[in-house]
């Protein structure tokens, strides 16, 4: 939707979810679409384990994004 | 001896059976199955002058939408769900029940925002009432939630049918259900009115007891709750309490339930002068639990944003306000007595009953729609339409 509105989106969820996010992707007219997922689960983890999956997923979101080094 | 025999054998006046070619059955049953238009059983094939059957059942347009699910542009129209009936088993006349399921799911709203592709894994109850049980042999007595009656069977079906095949939720694609529920496949009881001392449930809708009409909830666990040793309503209504009060289905501050109660419960009550009400006020009263049990499996407070309990160290966590009263550390489970609701369903021969764990109820109003009754038959017409190829 954002996306749809203009600005650069990048959608995150976690690998469990990958084929329900293509078939929703698919539904939105953007099949292909490009997610960047992070290994099952998340709820359970505390602040310093989100912020460690943050970092290693951070270049896959400035790649999809498109940014350059 | 043939295979009809065989299935035939144990029954008595099983009459003729019909002379098809079995082959030609199988090729269309896999036909069907290959293109996932099933819940992995079986279904009914239907061609346009079947469907036809369906539709005369109401003077309804069959474009017009009984539940849409804008996330994904999808709708299900008066035709999408006339097939879907068909397919499941259901007779013709069953399918102003199944348009009445529908209105009472729209309403209800959670299908509409998606809870049937949750993880939670929920299934559509379904609450029948008035003489349409009767007249199309819905099962209100033994076996209320088990197997052998066609119209509880396949009116639950052709929900979940719909659920696949007009709105395309999958397993393991759009429907992400972690376990989901058996009740999935089919969950459609009557209410036992005959053998309840209560005014039926359809009357809270402000209906008479003479209409006919069907209450839609969405639920996960049906848990079995089984007392024949007491005569006190406190005693059995606190073990009701003591089963809805258990900390798994404590996703949110409070949950709601739906007591269906069977027949030898409800007159216990009913005995010691208690209606309907007072059973919920009770309930409402003694459904609690202590902050040390909850504390002790990390749900002793809730999320700032979506109210979700929580650790009481989370980050994210605020305290819950749902003590019995202030500092008692007892903490209500149910937000009013109207989140708990009753029901009779099940024979009168033991003290078995059970407690329904409603999703998004938690005192909202109860979700009824009355079943129109299905048009007078139309003066002979044109021929019907022909059937496609």
């Amino acid at each position: 939707m954002l996306e749809r509105a203009g600005v650069p989106t990048v959608s995150i969820c976690t690998d469990s979810f990958t084929v329900t996010a293509q078939a929703m992707a698919g539904v939105y007219g953007f099949p292909g679409f490009e997610f960047v997922t992070t290994p099952h689960p998340v709820a359970s983890l505390n602040e310093e384990q989100i912020r460690s999956r943050v970092k290693d997923f951070m270049p896959e979101v400035l790649r999809i994004l498109g940014v350059e080094s | 001896m043939t295979a009809h025999a065989d299935v035939a054998a144990g029954l008595a006046g099983a009459g003729e059976a019909p002379q098809v070619d079995p082959a030609e059955v199988r090729r269309v049953m896999e036909y069907y199955a290959e293109r996932g238009w099933t819940d992995g059983l079986p279904v009914v094939p239907v061609t346009e002058s079947y469907l036809a059957e369906f539709l005369a059942q109401t003077d309804r347009d069959p474009a017009e939408v009984v539940l849409s699910m804008p996330h994904l542009n999808r709708h299900c129209t008066i035709r999408l769900a006339a097939i879907n009936a068909a397919l499941a088993g259901c007779r013709p006349e069953y399918f102003p029940v199944v348009l009445a399921a529908w209105e009472s799911l729209r309403k209800e709203g959670m299908a509409e925002r998606g809870i049937w592709q949750s993880t939670t894994g929920t299934a559509p109850l379904l609450i029948v009432n008035g003489p349409i049980r009767e007249a199309i042999g819905l099962n209100s007595k033994g076996n209320v939630f088990g197997s052998g009656f066609r119209a509880n069977a396949t009116i639950g079906r052709a929900i979940r049918l719909t659920a696949i095949n007009a709105f395309g939720l999958r397993p393991h694609q759009l429907d992400q259900a972690t376990q989901g529920t058996p009740g999935k496949y089919t969950s459609c009881i009557a209410e036992n009115e005959e053998d309840s001392p209560w005014p039926p449930l359809h009357t809270n809708a402000g209906l008479a007891a003479t209409d006919s009409a069907v209450t839609a909830m969405v639920y996960r666990s049906c848990i079995h709750l089984e007392a024949r040793h007491t005569t006190e309503p406190e005693q059995l209504a606190g073990d009701f309490a003591n089963t809805i009060s258990r900390t798994g289905s404590l996703v949110h501050q409070t949950i709601s339930a739906l007591l269906v109660l069977a027949p030898e419960h409800a007159h216990l009550f009913a005995r010691a002068g208690w209606d309907k009400a007072d059973l919920q006020r009770f309930i409402y009263d003694h459904a609690a639990v202590g902050r040390g049990t909850l504390a002790a499996v990390g749900k002793d407070a809730v999320s700032r944003r979506t109210k979700w309990r929580l650790p009481a160290a989370h980050p994210d966590a605020i305290p819950d306000d749902s003590e019995v009263a202030a500092g008692t550390g007892t903490v209500r489970v149910l937000n009013s007595p109207a989140a708990v609701q009753v029901v009779v369903a099940g024979a009168n021969n033991a003290g078995v009953s059970a407690v329904i764990e409603t999703m998004g109820q938690r005192g909202r109003p109860l979700y009824i729609t009355r079943i129109d009754p299905a048009p007078a038959p139309a003066a002979p017409g044109p021929a019907p339409p022909a059937e496609p190829g």
